[in-house]
C-alpha cells in the first residue's frame, strides 16, 4: 500500500510527532478502506440473499393463486392455451425419479464400495487392474464436468435412436441414471471412508469375510451418507430438463407402461413458458417443484446434521 | 446375510432338530406349490400352444422350463430345510421381488384412478379408492411379508460351509469391479456415440464450412443433398458473449460471498446465508428461465432501442450469473478456509487490518483454488441450456449492436451452442441432425478442457 509516501519526508525532520500522526492518519485511512471494502462485501452477500428471496418469493406469491386441489389432481389439457392442471406431471416425476434411483443407485454404491474397499489392494495385485481403477476413477471426475444436455444428446442417440426405446420413461430413466451416477458415486465414497477403519478390522478380526463385513458392518455404518446422496440425485432429476426435453417426449398423459412418453414437472414449466401463453401455470408448476426442492434439502440438512452429530459424539 | 452366529446356531441345529419353526413349514409348503404350480402353468399354457401349432420345439422348452422351474423350487426346498443361508437368501430374495411387483402395480393403479382424470375427485370417491387399494396390498402382501419378516427372524437357525462363503465373496468382487467401470463405460459410450453421429456432417459440410460459416439454415437438408447451411460462428459468439456477461456480473459477487462466508460474518449470518446460496443450487433451472422470461425481460425491455425486446445476451447474463453463485461460492470459500491459520495471524500481528490481511495475504494464497472456482463456474454458464433458451431469444443471426452504439450489443438475440442443441434436436433429421451432434462434440470439447485446467489448479491447492 502506498501509506508511506509523502508523509516519509516529515518523518525524518520530526520523527517522534509526525510518526504517531502518519499512523493515526494511516490506520484511518487503512480504517476506511476496510470499512468500504466490507460494504460491498456484504452488499454481494445481500445482493445473492435478495436473488434468492425475489425469485423464490415471485414464484410463491405467483403460484399461490393458481394452485389448489384442484389444479394438483386435474390432468394438463394440452393444446395451444395450457389449459388444465398438472397431475399427471406430479406423477411421471415420481416414476422417473424411482426409474432412475433404481438403476442408478445399485451401480453408484456398487463402484463405490470397490473403489474405496478393494481399490487398493486390487491394483497391487496386478497391473491391468490398477489402469482399469485409475480409469473408472477420472470416468467418474469426467463424467461430473459433463453439461447435461450432451448426456441428453447421448440418449437420444443410444436409447432413443439406436436402441429404439422411442421417448419414452426408460430411456429417459436410462439417460438420467447417466447424470446422476457420479454424484452417488462421491457421496457413497465419501460417506464409505468415513467409517472408521476400526469397525472393519474388527469385523475382520471375528473371522468374519471381506463381503461380509461390508455388508453387515460397513454399510450400515455408511446408510446415512449414502441416503443423502440419494437425496441429492433425487433433486438433481427433479430439476432436470434438458436431459427430459430430448429422451422423454412431452405427452401430457400419464404413461401406462415403461415404454410411453410423458413430461416430468420441470419440463411441465419450460413446455408451459415457451408453447403456451399460460404463464400463470407455468408459475404454479414452478411454485411446486420450489416446494419439493427445499423440502429435499431440508431433508439433507437434516441427515447431514445427524450425521456430524453422530460423528463427533463417538469420538 | 448375517452368518456371524455361526457356531452357535450349529449346536441349536443339532439340539434341536425337531423344532422347526412354524413358518419355515409354511414356508416350504409354499415353494412346493408354488414351483410346481408355475412350472405346471407354463406347461399348460404351451400345450393349449401345441394345439394350433404342433411343433416338437415348443414341447421340449415346455418341458425344460418344467423341469427348471420345478427343480430350481425343489433345490431350494431342500435348502431351507436344511438351514443352508443361500437357501434364505434366495426365497427372501424372491419374496422381496414379489412385494415389490404388488406394491408397484398398486400404485400405477392408484395413481391412474386418482391423477389421470379431467376433473379433480371428490374426497369420498378419493378415499374409496385409496381404502380399496389399502385392502387390496393388505391382502396381496401379507403373505409374502410374513414370510419374509420369519425368514428374518429366524436368520440364527441357518448357517453356510467356509467354502460358500469364500466362493460369495469372491463373486461379489468382480461384480463390484464391474460397476466400478460403468462410469468409464458411460464417458466411452458418450464419445463413440456423439463423435459417431457427428461424422456424416463432417463429412459432407466440412470442419471449415461448420467451424467459420457465419449463416446458419438447415431448412432444405436432406439425407441426400446438403442444401441447408450449417455456420456455427453465430452460436459459438452468442456461447462466449452469454458466458463472459455471466462471468462479469457473477464473479465479483461470488468471490465477495465466499469472502462473507469464510471471514468477514458473524456465525448466525453465515448461518442464514450459506443455506440460500445452497438453495439457488437447487432451484430448477426451468424456473430461472421462467422467472427471466417474466421478470427480467420486460424490466430489459426499457431501455429504449430499436428492435430490443428484452430477450437477449443481457437477460441471459443475467440469469447465468445468478446461476453461478453457488457454483463458485462454494469451492471458492472452501479455498479461504484452507488457507493456513497463521498465515492470517502473522498479517494481523504486524498490525495489518483485516481487509488487508484478506487482500494482501488469504487470497494470494487461496489464489489457484480461487481460479477453478471461477472455471468451474465459467463451465457451469457454457453448459446450461434450459434456462438460456429461454431467455436469450434463439436467434440465429450472429449478435450485432442494435444501432450505432456499441453497447447495445448486449441487448441483441442470439444463440448458444446448447441453444442449438435442445431447440432443433427433437425434430432434425439426416444432416441437420449430425451437425447438432456436431456441436455437442464442440461442446464437449469446449467443457472437458475448461474442467482439466480447474482440474489441475485444484491438484496443484492440494499438493501444496
Amino acid at each position: 500500500m502506498s501509506q508511506t509516501g509523502s508523509s516519509s519526508i516529515t518523518t525524518l525532520s520530526n520523527p517522534l510527532v509526525s510518526n504517531s500522526q502518519t499512523a493515526t492518519h494511516n490506520l484511518a485511512r487503512r480504517k476506511t478502506a476496510q470499512t468500504l471494502a466490507f460494504m460491498l462485501i456484504w452488499l454481494s452477500g445481500l445482493i445473492a440473499i435478495a436473488a434468492v428471496v425475489w425469485i423464490i418469493g415471485y414464484v410463491m406469491i405467483q403460484g399461490a393463486s393458481i394452485v389448489d386441489l384442484e389444479f394438483l389432481t386435474t390432468r394438463p389439457q394440452g393444446g395451444m392455451d395450457g389449459e388444465g392442471g398438472m397431475s399427471t406431471t406430479i406423477v411421471t416425476t415420481l416414476y422417473l425419479v424411482s426409474l432412475t434411483i433404481a438403476i442408478a443407485a445399485p451401480l453408484g454404491i456398487g463402484a463405490a464400495v470397490y473403489l474405496v474397499e478393494y481399490a487398493t489392494e486390487a491394483s497391487r495385485e496386478s497391473i491391468f487392474i490398477a489402469r482399469l481403477i485409475s480409469l473408472s476413477r477420472s470416468g467418474v471426475e469426467i463424467l461430473a464436468g459433463v453439461p447435461s444436455i450432451i448426456f441428453g444428446l447421448f440418449g437420444f442417440a443410444l436409447f432413443v435412436s439406436a436402441m429404439k426405446l422411442k421417448f419414452s420413461l426408460l430411456s429417459a430413466g436410462l439417460s438420467g441414471a447417466c447424470l446422476i451416477l457420479p454424484v452417488i458415486i462421491r457421496t457413497s465414497e465419501e460417506a464409505l471412508l468415513s467409517v472408521p477403519r476400526s469397525l472393519r478390522e474388527g469385523s475382520l478380526a471375528l473371522g468374519a469375510t471381506r463381503w461380509q463385513t461390508i455388508w453387515g458392518v460397513v454399510l450400515p455404518a455408511a446408510l446415512p451418507g449414502i441416503i443423502t446422496g440419494i437425496v441429492l440425485s433425487i433433486g438433481r432429476i427433479i430439476a432436470e430438463t434438458a436431459v427430459f426435453w430430448v429422451t422423454l417426449g412431452g405427452s401430457y398423459r400419464l404413461p401406462k407402461n415403461l415404454l410411453s412418453s410423458g413430461r416430468t414437472m420441470a419440463l411441465h414449466v419450460y413446455m408451459l413458458a415457451s408453447e403456451t401463453r399460460a404463464f400463470e401455470r407455468a408459475m404454479g408448476t414452478a411454485a411446486v417443484l420450489i416446494i419439493v426442492i427445499i423440502i429435499l434439502n431440508l431433508v439433507i440438512n437434516y441427515l447431514s446434521r445427524r450425521l456430524t452429530a453422530r460423528a463427533t459424539g463417538q469420538r | 446375510m448375517r452368518e456371524n452366529k455361526n457356531t452357535p446356531s450349529q449346536l441349536y441345529t443339532d439340539a434341536k432338530e425337531v423344532d422347526r419353526p412354524f413358518l419355515l413349514i409354511i414356508n416350504n409348503l409354499l415353494i412346493t406349490v408354488g414351483s410346481i404350480g408355475l412350472g405346471g402353468y407354463w406347461l399348460f399354457q404351451n400345450q393349449t400352444f401345441w394345439q394350433k401349432i404342433p411343433s416338437t420345439a415348443d414341447q421340449f422348452q415346455a418341458w425344460l422350463l418344467f423341469i427348471l422351474i420345478v427343480g430350481l423350487g425343489s433345490t431350494l426346498l431342500v435348502g431351507l430345510w436344511k438351514y443352508k443361508n443361500w437357501a434364505r437368501t434366495g426365497i427372501s430374495f424372491i419374496f422381496l421381488i414379489g412385494l415389490v411387483y404388488f406394491l408397484t402395480n398398486e400404485f400405477f393403479t392408484v395413481a391412474t384412478a386418482i391423477f389421470a382424470g379431467n376433473k379433480a375427485l371428490k374426497i369420498k370417491e378419493l378415499g374409496s379408492i385409496i381404502f380399496t387399494s389399502l385392502v387390496h396390498i393388505t391382502t396381496t402382501c401379507s403373505i409374502p411379508l410374513l414370510l419374509l419378516i420369519g425368514l428374518l427372524k429366524f436368520a440364527a437357525f441357518f448357517n453356510e460351509a467356509p467354502a460358500q462363503r469364500r466362493f460369495i465373496d469372491r463373486t461379489v468382487r468382480y461384480f463390484l469391479l464391474a460397476t466400478a467401470l460403468s462410469a468409464v463405460l458411460i464417458v466411452f459410450l458418450i464419445i463413440i456415440f456423439t463423435i459417431s453421429e457427428a461424422m456424416p456432417a463432417i463429412e459432407k459440410i466440412g470442419l471449415e464450412n461448420m467451424l467459420l460459416g457465419t449463416i446458419w439454415r438447415p431448412g432444405s437438408a436432406t439425407e441426400t443433398q446438403t442444401l441447408g447451411q450449417f455456420g456455427l460462428l453465430p452460436m459459438i459468439v452468442g456461447s462466449i458473449y452469454a458466458t463472459l456477461g455471466a462471468t462479469l456480473l457473477g464473479v465479483p459477487l461470488s468471490i465477495g460471498a465466499a469472502i462473507l462466508l469464510a471471514e468477514v460474518a458473524p456465525k448466525p449470518v453465515r448461518e442464514v446465508v450459506r443455506p440460500a446460496v445452497e438453495l439457488l443450487a437447487g432451484i430448477p433451472s426451468v424456473v430461472y428461465g421462467l422467472f427471466g422470461m417474466v421478470v427480467l425481460a420486460p424490466l430489459v425491455r426499457n431501455f429504449e432501442v430499436p428492435q430490443n425486446t428484452g430477450f437477449g445476451i443481457l437477460t441471459a447474463s443475467i440469469v447465468l450469473a445468478v446461476m453461478i453463485i453457488p457454483t463458485i461460492t462454494n469451492i471458492a470459500e472452501d479455498a479461504i478456509r484452507a488457507v493456513p491459520h497463521n498465515y492470517k495471524e502473522g498479517s494481523l500481528a504486524l498490525g495489518a487490518t483485516h481487509w488487508q490481511t484478506i487482500y494482501q495475504v488469504i487470497l494470494p494464497s487461496a489464489r489457484s483454488g480461487l481460479m477453478a472456482a471461477i472455471i468451474l463456474g465459467i463451465g457451469r454458464a457454457l453448459g446450461e441450456t434450459m434456462a438460456v433458451i429461454m431467455v436469450i431469444g434463439n436467434s440465429i443471426a450472429m449478435p450485432a449492436p442494435l444501432d450505432n452504439n456499441l453497447l447495445t450489443l448486449v441487448l441483441s438475440a442470439a444463440r448458444t451452442l446448447t441453444g442449438n442443441i435442445a431447440v432443433e434436436i427433437n425434430y432434425a433429421s439426416g444432416v441437420h441432425r449430425s451437425a447438432l451432434f456436431f456441436t455437442g462434440v464442440l461442446l464437449f470439447i469446449m467443457i472437458m478442457s475448461i474442467n482439466s485446467i480447474a482440474r489441475s489448479l485444484m491438484r496443484e491447492r492440494s499438493t501444496q
